[in-house]
């Protein structure tokens, strides 16, 4: 069934498959995902694909400087025929919201999306109302040295349990497009292939992939390897641990597997990790290599 | 200067800190201006922390430093002494507080410390003083420490890092005191021998003895080496005073060796005595500040820098400044064959009297002579005299002009000095020659430790008179009048008055006394084990431990305990360091990747199992089957939790080394 849905975005988003996967792995693991990239890379199409084969809600929020919160969250508006307020549910009210662009809004609309992400409830006028579940943000951010940015603090990267990059797509992926049909005709064309019962259900299997003590002896490795290096100027927290191992098992379940191997660990770690190391100039995915690269798999 | 070469507030207090406590001892010592500077200069260190002020420019420090010599050539006359150097060393940590801004500025202040500290055990050795350079050192390497960074600077973690420290090198230093070799000083700096210091002085006034009655100070600690002479026998001579003026009796001329006496320095040119030794015994002495040294009659020392008198007794080299131990050989009197005649110049030494005063003295011994006695028969109507109505006081009334008159005809209440010297004086007169020694008489035997304890109280004067059959000969006047004071010592013969200045009657509280002397048991055990510990002892110590000592033999001494220490501390990083064992599948597939790399495919540290089989198969097609089984089996044991599959895999890994075998 996992494979069906990543033929399926396949199809749409050439030569992305372990993007997809990854992002799938996200969804799996209850996480949110930050997609870094350059515009045009198909961001927007993988975001719209995953919710037509998972048949989710989509929304789609275009974030810019001059939003404010209620934008995001919704607000209440006195009607006149009731006389009274009534609450308008902003776009955060769905399955799959996509934040596109979310560097480019004022730090206090960030702050609004990212708190409903952590808590999965917002409250307005001091009502809280619960998000529909699964609750899925697929955040995209123009790389930061682009004009008219607001960088996310560090605090707020952690919200999100996976940052990725599409990149460029390969020569035959390329070959393919300029052949093919237009995605988005292919995008209509996706039909859900679980109903969201069926998702919960995916979601609660992942818990159940077991961590051997050998496997959680490398994770613990690893970890404080990255607190203990001289080149990591901030070490991964129990946070993103946990996130690193949530991220895997998620991932081994996508591969058909009941079981954690390393490799499922360092398939996600670039992609858990990257983004809440720091390094001392550099970037920190190359960073995760380089640490990824030190650690032995096997224990001494 | 770079902010990241700042000193930190705690380096900067805890450099304060190491600095007073090197200094603290020496405040009696060094001229109170430098204390004051230090001060000053700590103050003004802080207030530029503070940002209240500026570091002194260049102008200044030059004045600082002229300032500071000035002050040292005026507090110091003579340059190349101890205590100069003690305080120059001190000015100059004082004054390097007014530049102390980088990491290198701290660490050499703190290397100044150490120096500062060391220069403690020049001046005192004692147990206390000793305690207290170790806390010293433990400051100054905390201190160090701190250096490190502001985590470090905490004084729990700096004290205890230090602590920790010191404590690994203690086995180093035991091993080096042991075994360094002593090498005696490349220069002699001489002290400053102004300090003034209780004992006998170089000339004897009545009264003097009876001041020194009241210090219970020690002077001597001997062990002996064989019997031990009984106290009527404990006679320490120090000084002979030949010289009378009336008052005074002092050494005189001719004695002294820079007068040109005859002081046989070097052991070849003392003819020993036929026989061998009566008592052999080890003094530790207290710091004179002079050169006699203490031992009994007829004495030789084999200890290098101590010579021997004509008269008989023990001079060093260069004066008592510390503690000082010598060996000393005996021989008394009564062993000897036929003296040797008296000369000329020494009998007209020993008959001196002054030109006038004391004439009934004079008269009154004059009867002895005419009437025709003999030395010995006037000796004994003399004690006599002593014996039917003197006193033995430590509080005699003062005298006048003619102190031998007054003294025996008229007060009659003496202490040694006065029986001594008017001995002394009433033989001459009757044409007997004769002296006044001066040293320590008695002592209390330590029978725990075996030692005899000579206290400043023990300070005694005699005479000695010369006949022609048994040359000099001791005569005690004191033991005519008071035998306690020879058989028991001062303390049973002048009871009522002994200590009777000091405040508190503390004498006479027996559980003090018994502390005190335990006190001074472990002292002397001290003394002999640490302090007195020269060329001679570390050979013997050597010899014993060693055997026979070579320079091999010496080598493995050396580094023997040192390579102990340091495999013990690897030992002990190994073993807390290994951490748990390793899962027995992660051990079965390191064996195997020892194999593939032995056959040229190493695996990376960071390749998951999967991987590295993947390569193995590109890289070596024909292993690629075994090792695609293994890695399954691998695992599936270590990851999938299958114990099954850690059989299947030793099983695998047994066979494929058979498979290897055939290729």
């Amino acid at each position: 069934m996992i494979s069906a849905i990543v033929a399926d975005i396949g199809r749409v988003l050439l030569g992305k498959e372990h993007q997809v996967k990854l992002a799938l792995a996200c969804l799996l693991s209850r996480g949110h995902l930050l997609i870094e990239d350059l515009p045009g890379m198909g961001k927007t199409t993988l975001a719209h694909a995953l919710a037509q084969v998972l048949g989710l809600s989509y929304k789609r929020v275009q974030f810019t400087s001059d939003m404010l919160p209620a934008d995001i969250v919704g607000v209440s508006i006195f009607e006149r025929d009731s006389g009274e307020f009534r609450f308008h549910e902003g776009p955060v009210f769905s399955q799959l919201l996509l934040a596109d662009e979310i560097n480019r809004s004022s730090p206090k609309t960030q702050s609004a999306l990212l708190e409903a992400m952590e808590e999965r409830q917002v409250s307005v006028d001091g009502e809280t109302r619960r998000l529909p579940e699964p609750f899925f943000v697929i955040a995209t951010q123009n790389p930061l040295y682009q004009s008219g940015t607001f960088a996310l603090p560090e605090s707020q990267l952690d919200r999100f349990l996976m940052r990725i990059s599409l990149g460029y797509p390969t020569r035959e992926a390329e070959r393919a497009l300029f052949q093919g049909v237009d995605p988005r005709a292919q995008l209509q064309q996706l039909k859900p292939r679980v109903d969201t019962a069926t998702l919960q259900k995916l979601q609660a299997l992942v818990g159940q992939v077991k961590a051997s003590d050998s496997l959680l002896d490398y994770l613990e490795r690893l970890v404080l390897h990255t607190r203990q290096s001289p080149e990591c100027a901030i070490g991964l927290s129990p946070r993103g641990a946990l996130a690193l191992l949530h991220a895997a098992r998620a991932w081994a379940l996508i591969h058909g597997r009941g079981h954690l191997l390393p490799e499922d660990i360092q398939a996600v770690l670039p992609s858990v990790a990257g983004h809440r190391l720091q390094s001392d100039g550099g970037d920190g995915s190359q960073l995760v290599e380089r640490l990824m690269h030190q650690v032995d798999v096997i224990a001494a | 200067m770079e902010s990241s070469e700042r000193l930190p507030r705690e380096s900067l207090l805890w450099i304060f800190a190491a600095q007073f406590a090197a200094l603290l001892p020496q405040f009696a010592m060094l001229p109170l201006w430098i204390v004051g500077a230090w001060g000053f200069a700590v103050y003004w260190r802080l207030e530029v922390f503070r940002g209240r002020r500026d570091l002194p420019g260049r102008t200044v420090k030059l004045l600082a430093v002229v300032v500071a010599v000035g002050g040292l050539a005026l507090s110091y006359r003579q340059w190349f002494a101890l205590e100069p150097m003690v305080a120059l060393l001190a000015v100059s940590f004082t004054l390097k507080n007014l530049e102390l801004v980088s990491l290198r500025d701290a660490f050499l202040s703190l290397l100044l410390s150490y120096f500062v500290a060391a220069t403690l055990f020049v001046f005192e050795q004692t147990i206390p003083y000793a305690v207290y350079g170790v806390i010293c050192v433990l400051v100054i390497t905390a201190a160090l420490a701190a250096q490190t960074g502001s985590a470090g600077a905490r004084p729990r973690r700096a004290l205890g890092l230090s602590l920790r420290l010191l404590a690994q090198a203690v086995p180093l230093m035991v091993v080096l005191f042991i075994a360094m070799p002593r090498l005696g000083p490349l220069w002699a700096v001489p002290q400053n021998s102004d300090a003034a210091s209780t004992g006998i002085s170089d000339s004897m006034t009545p009264g003097d003895f009876s001041e020194l009655s009241q210090s219970d100070e020690p002077a001597l600690r001997m062990s002996f080496e064989g019997p031990v002479p009984p106290p009527e026998q404990r006679y320490w001579r120090g000084l002979v005073y030949s010289d009378f003026d009336g008052r005074r009796w002092s050494q005189g001329f001719g004695v002294d060796h820079r007068e040109g006496g005859r002081v046989h320095w070097k052991e070849s040119e003392r003819p020993l005595p036929e026989v061998g030794p009566r008592y052999r015994y080890r003094v530790i002495q207290e710091a004179t500040n002079s050169q006699w040294l203490f031992a009994m009659v007829r004495p030789d020392s084999p200890t290098e820098g101590v010579g021997e008198t004509a008269d008989g007794r023990l001079l060093k080299r260069k004066p008592v400044y510390s503690r000082f131990a010598y060996e000393v050989r005996s021989w008394p009197r009564e062993t000897l064959g036929e003296p040797m005649p008296l000369g000329d110049f020494e009998r007209r030494r020993n008959l001196q009297l002054p030109a006038d005063g004391n004439p009934r003295t004079r008269a009154w011994a004059g009867e002895f002579r005419d009437s025709g006695l003999d030395a010995e028969e006037i000796s004994a109507r003399i004690l006599q005299f002593y014996n039917r109505s003197f006193v033995y006081t430590l509080k005699p009334p003062a005298l006048g002009e003619d102190s031998v008159d007054e003294f025996l005809f008229g007060s009659r209440q003496g202490f040694c000095e006065h029986f001594a010297g008017s001995y002394v004086f009433a033989m001459r007169a009757a044409g007997v020659p004769a002296r006044v020694v001066a040293g320590y008489q008695g002592g209390e035997w330590v029978e725990q430790e075996q030692y005899l304890l000579v206290r400043q109280y023990d300070a005694h004067a005699w005479a000695e008179i010369w006949t022609p059959a048994r040359g000099w000969q001791r005569v005690d006047p004191t033991a005519a009048v008071s035998p306690e004071r020879i058989r028991d010592g001062l303390q049973s013969a002048a009871e009522e008055e002994f200590m009777g200045d000091s405040l508190l009657p503390l004498h006479r509280i027996s559980v003090l006394n018994r502390l005190r002397l335990q006190w001074d048991m472990i002292n002397y055990r001290w003394y002999r084990a640490v302090v007195s510990f020269d060329r001679e002892q570390q050979e013997s110590t050597l010899q014993r431990l060693l055997g026979e000592i070579s320079p091999l033999r010496l080598a493995i001494f050396l580094l023997l305990p040192v390579a102990a220490v340091l495999l013990g501390v690897l030992a002990w990083i190994w073993w807390n360091g290994r951490g748990t064992r390793a899962p027995l599948s992660s051990r079965l597939y390191r064996k195997f990747c020892r194999r593939l790399a032995r056959a040229g495919l190493e695996r990376h540290p960071g390749e998951a199992p999967r991987d590295f089989a993947c390569r193995v198969g590109e890289q070596r097609p024909e292993l690629a089957p075994m090792a695609e089984r293994i890695t399954a089996a691998f695992e599936k044991a270590a990851y999938a939790g299958d114990p099954a599959a850690e059989k299947q895999l030793r099983r695998l890994l047994r066979r494929w080394s058979v498979v290897r075998g055939r290729q």
